[in-house]
């Protein structure tokens, strides 16, 4: 029972903190490496929300506002002119990570900061057991979170041009798309749910600057194993977060670690697609 | 690229860099004045930067008070910080500043152990003492080093000691980081208690930098053990663990042999409870350590950074250096380093005197994390032995 | 062998071959670095010397960072883990086996067996046809992580965080490894420097721009990397195995990600693809880092990085070429923007056009071929065989399918069913290279050629499969079959041998990717509107040159166009696609009178699928 939420609980992290991520890759070609600097973002934006005395659940709606200013000024000026160089791009969005990581210790100084979690305590299971009440929450929202963006991509018109320029960028532009503006929404989209995901796992994890650093492997490659589908993003996350959750449980938590990216390799060269169909 | 256009920006970017590469190729050597120059290579950036410094300002104070009265055998104590990274790229940078650039006469520091490990090296090849003062997880062993902070041997046993006594606990669940000092910890910790009677039912260990400890929690919930002692890294791995805990409803007795009082404050309500040992905490009732935390407040002011475990060996190791060199008559490597095994000092600590393997008995402290964050000292152990460290080198 | 032709080109660049003139100033260069380097201990305090060994072995791993990404366009942040595979391989070794010459030879060599080993595994699983580019990338980012944690769970063994330290090592002073260390930095400089700008390292170049047409030209692309990354890895094993020799401490941090990036910031800034510039970057940032960061330990990082951003952004050639363009700008000395060496072209031995002796008559064999991309059938079932010697044209409306049955032809992966056999090959499931070896040359729709290469150096990348080149020096001469040479004169591409390919004309471009075609010599041609965008008279000549291919050299020609009157003029046969379908396969004479055909251009006129 508890190994089972703890797959269920694990996918459904994996899935918020890998969602905005996808959606960059997916319209623009380019893992950005800045993601992690997001969460971090996000993480802080939530200290902010204690620091103001408001309710720790303004904290996903603040971040997810703030993520997504960075990410437009980051679109400008940095992530824009490398269109046309894709490596230079994820090496430019990784400087930026640096740079946010810097920018953060600078303002907030190193140490571990904390913030008010909005659940917390054990919920008790049927048979004695207990699980804690805010990772099931997470479920709940990464459901939530999966379901409005699918909402978005399937029902809006934003979603349908983007999804046009996910399947041929060439031949939406020569519809009239202007995929300029739709790389622009997806980029700060995705800097937005990045740093919303970063406010969510500030009660499981610490504030500091480098927050965001432990996830950003794991991400990458959840996310290039997902090809570009929500779907199979979630299908990858119970995967391979459940193979992480396996592997702990009866190997140790270190190979669990490291699970998730050497599975995700191997799986990418036996099937370059990966979890994706076609 | 259009560098055409941007000529004069990129030409003073140029310039720049050739004239930081000259000033870096020209910087002065030493200066022969006439002062004791004590290098404190430390991690002000990386992993250490949240408490160094709070290292770097009690080291401050004791060449304050050292200068203010004279001295060390008439001469000014100069002190030259610098960063190491918390890291070895780091500290070998650090060390070959201090040692053959500023031709410190002493080695002064807490550092990552891999820092200390990079540095010894240098420190051998430049004949310098270096005196450690940061609890490690033991037998460190070089002609120039010496340690005044506790290791293994010394901080496991009395929260241990108190789990059985008090909690009769038998079984224990042990949850670590994975590098030299969670390992070391957790391996003499093992030890002890199997050699006390109890059992180890559990022992799981996480990246440094991991913070889901799902499984690790799964797991000891499914042993179900009397007590639970952690070792993980300071910082962001002993918060998230906590938290964790906390919020997966876990209520056995709590020791963590990482956790230091500032950490603990911060924590909030997670961390009351916790056991915790060590060989300093703010409020030791003596009047040495009232007066030094008395000058400290004097001193900073509204910029203390609080002393703690980490910072207080430093401002003895000053002291201890200062004794040891009055009592060799010189600065000289040889006859400090004899020197260093033979001076007492008495500090807020209480006296120390490295005197065992270039180890230091120390009096021991287990504290329980109050509900306002602060520590009360439930017991004292005089003098704790540190145990064979470096037979070889007596 | 190689017979010179009567009239030998006139080569535009009349200098005397450049070879000797840069082995001179690389002679020169080297000497003045061996120089500096001799008489650095005697004049720069001891812990400059310290500083500058530790950053020679550094700018040495960055060198290899440079050739890999630089010059392959191969972005890798795991040349770190290599570095620490030597450094661990020593550390190892000397804690608990203990020091002697023996054990130390013993250690070099699994050190650096171990780091090729780790490579070659990288390089499988990073690289293979088809790979992302993005995909490799997160391969080696992956590497410098798994590595560190295996050392952070070595317990004792490998001393976790602590890493090593405190073993005996190299009696050797600290001005011996400066020399040592600078040496090793300066060799491998000169080496590489050499390699680059050889033939075999003009390929390099080819990959990072066009690795498509490298594959088409019969180059075996993920093979040529893998064995890069393997010998990129070795260099940096060697360059670990010195760092713990003389630091005397290993750590996990040297094989860690955040090194392996930071030599990443240090080829970027100083320059990538120039070689010197990395080594500069490394040197001076290393060492200027180690005195700036103590003041301000957070603002310099966030200089570097910020400093890194707009490199990437702004300036992607780094700073080096900016320096040396000031230099030359302000000393008054014009930039030798000449082309690179000169180029003789010569006849190739009596042109033995692939396959074609053992072979049959027949060439080309298509039977039941079907492609589809999901559930949209593109190909459905498409046969026909082409003989020598016919030149078979391929037409249809837009969305017939007519590009994708080229592909199907020139690469085993791209067909879902059906059977290709070339000169009796069954291509099988074999990549473009291996369906080059069987005689396939093909030549794309809009004109594919390498970017920032000569023409004279596309020619020979084309050459690489029938000519082995040399690692370290340039061919002063180039053996081209008749076909090709053919193409170059009558379009003039030979006034042009040294011109990079992004300077020519749009015909020109692909003029040059038809000679490169014809350079393979294949026996089985596939054109994909090779006149597209040419003048009238461009065409007449194209059209001329392929007749005369097909009836004098016998080759089975492909081709695919839209000009109805040109595809009649050249034409042996007609094949007709439509929707997928193949509607009509006849002599010019009955397409050019079939009612079918008419309807079928007449009715994609309105809304065929496309």
């Amino acid at each position: 029972m508890s190994t089972l939420l703890d797959i269920l609980t694990t996918a459904a992290i994996l899935y918020s903190v890998c969602a905005g991520l996808l959606l960059v890759f997916g319209v623009m070609k380019i893992i950005n490496f800045a993601h992690g600097g997001f969460l971090t973002v996000g993480g802080y934006s939530a200290l902010l929300v204690t620091h103001l005395g408001l309710h720790p659940w303004w904290a996903p709606a603040f971040a997810f506002v703030i993520g997504a200013v960075c990410g437009m000024a980051i679109e400008r000026l940095v992530v824009r002119p490398l269109y046309s160089r894709p490596l230079d791009a994820i090496l430019a969005t990784w400087g930026l990570g640096i740079i946010i990581g810097q920018v953060i210790t600078l303002a907030f100084g190193r140490e571990v900061q904390f913030v008010k979690s909005p659940v917390t305590g054990a919920l008790d299971l049927p048979g004695g057991a207990s699980y804690s009440e805010y990772r099931l929450l997470l479920v709940a929202v990464a459901v939530a979170l999966g379901l409005t963006l699918a909402a978005v991509l399937e029902g809006t018109r934003l979603g349908l041009v983007t999804r046009a320029v996910i399947m041929n960028e060439n031949l939406a532009r020569a519809l009239g798309i202007n995929s300029g503006l739709v790389r622009f929404a997806t980029f700060s989209l995705g800097a937005g749910l990045a740093s919303l995901a970063g406010s969510l796992i500030t009660p499981l994890s610490s504030v500091d600057p480098n927050m965001g650093v432990p996830w950003l492997v794991n991400a990458f490659m959840l996310v290039m194993v997902s090809g570009v589908s929500l779907v199979s993003l979630a299908i990858a996350c119970v995967v391979l977060g459940g193979a992480q959750v396996l592997v702990s449980q009866w190997g140790n938590p270190i190979l669990g670690g490291l699970t998730i990216v050497v599975l995700a390799a191997f799986v990418l060269r036996l099937r370059p697609q990966g979890f994706s169909r076609g | 690229m259009q560098s055409k256009k941007t000529g004069p920006l990129v030409r003073a970017a140029q310039w720049a860099t050739l004239a930081t590469f000259a000033t870096a190729l020209t910087l002065p050597a030493a200066h022969a004045e006439d002062v004791i120059r004590i290098g404190i290579p430390v991690g002000l950036s990386g992993a250490n930067s949240v408490v160094a410094p709070s290292v770097v300002q009690s080291a401050e104070l004791a060449a304050e008070e050292i200068n203010a009265k004279g001295g060390i055998l008439g001469k000014k104590v100069v002190l030259e910080v610098a960063d190491d990274g918390s890291g070895a790229a780091g500290a070998q940078k650090a060390f070959d500043s201090l040692i053959f650039q500023k031709k410190v006469n002493v080695l002064i520091s807490m550092e990552t152990s891999a820092a200390r490990n990079a540095g010894l090296p240098i420190v051998t090849r430049g004949k310098t003492p270096f005196i450690y003062t940061s609890f490690y997880e033991g037998r460190s062993c070089n002609k120039y080093l010496y340690v005044n902070a506790w290791v293994p041997d010394q901080q496991v046993a009395p929260i241990v000691d108190y789990f059985a006594k008090n909690y009769k606990a038998k079984t224990y669940f042990l949850v670590g980081s994975d590098y030299a000092f969670g390992r070391g910890m957790l391996e003499f910790t093992r030890g002890y208690i199997t050699k006390i009677g109890g059992k180890v039912v559990g022992e799981e260990y996480l990246p440094m930098d991991g913070s889901d400890w799902t499984s690790v929690i799964s797991k000891l919930k499914a042993a179900n053990p009397d007590a639970l002692i952690t070792s993980t890294a300071g910082g962001a791995p002993n918060v998230t663990l906590t938290k964790q805990l906390r919020a997966a409803g876990v209520k056995i007795p709590y020791g963590n042999l990482a956790v230091d009082e500032g950490t603990a404050k911060s924590m909030g309500a997670d961390a009351e409870g916790i056991y915790i040992s060590g060989s300093y905490f703010t409020n030791i009732a003596s009047p040495k350590n009232q007066a030094f935390m008395a000058a400290m407040q004097k001193k900073f002011g509204a910029n203390l950074k609080t002393p703690n475990d980490l910072s207080v060996p430093q401002y003895e190791g000053v002291y201890a250096y200062k004794m040891a060199v009055e009592k060799a008559g010189s600065t000289d490597a040889d006859k400090v380093i004899a020197a260093l095994a033979e001076v007492a000092f008495e500090g807020p600590r209480g006296v120390i005197q490295m005197n065992k393997q270039r180890h230091a008995p120390l009096t021991m402290y287990l504290g329980k994390v109050t509900k306002e964050g602060g520590v009360e000292v439930l017991e004292t152990f005089k003098d704790v032995d540190p145990g064979e460290q470096c037979p070889k080198l007596k | 062998m190689a017979d010179p032709v009567a009239s030998v080109l006139p080569s535009p660049v009349a200098s005397a071959p450049r070879k000797r003139s840069d082995l001179k100033r690389l002679g020169i260069f080297a000497a003045i670095a061996l120089v500096v380097i001799a008489i650095g201990p005697y004049v720069l305090p001891m812990y400059m010397v310290n500083g500058l060994i530790r950053a020679f072995l550094y700018a040495a791993v960055a060198l290899t960072v440079d050739v890999l990404w630089g010059y392959t366009g191969i972005l890798t942040f795991g040349q770190s883990a290599f570095f620490g595979i030597g450094a661990y391989a020593a550390g190892l070794m000397f804690t608990h086996v203990g020091f002697s010459t023996g054990y130390a030879a013993i250690a070099l060599v699994a050190g650096v067996g171990v780091a090729m080993l780790v490579a070659g595994l990288v390089g499988w699983l990073a690289f293979y046809h088809g790979a992302s580019p993005l995909y490799g990338s997160v391969v080696t980012l992956v590497l410098p992580i798994v590595v560190t944690q295996i050392l952070f769970s070595g317990g004792n063994f490998t001393g976790s965080s602590s890493g090593l330290s405190g073993f005996e090592s190299f009696d050797v002073s600290i001005e011996a490894w400066f020399w040592i260390a600078g040496g090793f930095l300066v060799a491998l400089t000169s080496a590489a420097w050499l390699f680059v700008r050889s033939d075999a390292g003009r390929i390099l170049v080819a990959i990072r721009e066009n690795e498509q047409r490298c594959e088409y030209v019969g180059i075996n692309v993920s093979r040529v990397k893998i064995v890069l990354m393997v010998v990129c890895a070795a260099i940096a094993a060697i360059a670990g195995y010195a760092f713990a020799g003389v630091q005397m401490v290993v750590a996990p941090e040297y094989a860690g990600f955040v090194f392996g990036t930071e030599l990443l910031i240090w080829v970027a800034l100083g320059g990538r693809g120039t070689l010197i510039g990395p080594v500069i970057g490394t040197l001076v940032l290393d060492v200027s880092t180690s005195y700036l960061s103590g003041n301000l330990p957070f603002v310099w990082k966030l200089v570097i990085g910020v400093a890194f951003v707009v490199v990437i952004v702004a300036l992607p050639q780094g700073l080096t070429p900016l320096v040396t363009r000031t230099a030359r700008r302000l000393f008054g000395r014009r930039e030798a923007d000449a082309p690179d060496a000169p180029v003789t072209f010569e006849h190739s031995a009596a042109a033995p056009y692939a396959g074609l002796e053992g072979a049959g008559q027949q060439a080309l064999a298509v039977e039941g071929v079907r492609k589809h991309f999901g559930s949209l059938a593109v190909l459905q079932g498409i046969d026909f065989t082409a003989n020598r010697g016919e030149l078979l044209s391929l037409v249809g409306p837009n969305g017939a399918g007519k590009t994708t049955l080229m592909r199907c032809v020139a690469d085993g992966n791209e067909r879902s069913g059906g059977t290709v056999r070339i000169n009796d090959h069954d291509i099988g499931r074999k990549p473009p290279y291996t369906c080059v070896g069987f005689g396939v040359g093909r030549k794309f729709q809009t004109a594919n050629v390498f970017e920032t290469l000569t023409v004279a150096e596309a020619l020979r990348i084309a050459r690489t499969r029938m000519a082995r080149p040399s690692l370290w020096s340039r061919d002063g001469t180039l053996p081209l079959p008749e076909a090709s040479l053919q193409v170059i004169r009558a379009t003039g591409l030979d006034l042009q041998i040294g011109t990079e390919a992004r300077h020519l004309s749009h015909g020109m471009k692909q003029a040059l990717e038809l000679a490169m075609v014809l350079a393979l010599e294949p026996s089985v041609l596939l054109l994909d509107e090779p006149t597209a965008g040419l003048t009238k008279p461009e065409r007449t000549m194209i059209g001329g040159i392929l007749v005369n291919l097909a009836q004098k050299h016998r080759l089975c020609i492909l081709l695919v166009e839209h000009d109805l009157d040109f595809v009649r003029e050249i034409s042996s046969r007609v094949i007709v696609l439509h929707q997928g379908r193949l509607v009509l396969d006849g002599t010019v004479a009955e397409v050019v009178e079939s009612e079918l055909v008419r309807t079928i251009y007449s009715g994609a006129a309105h809304g065929a699928p496309s």
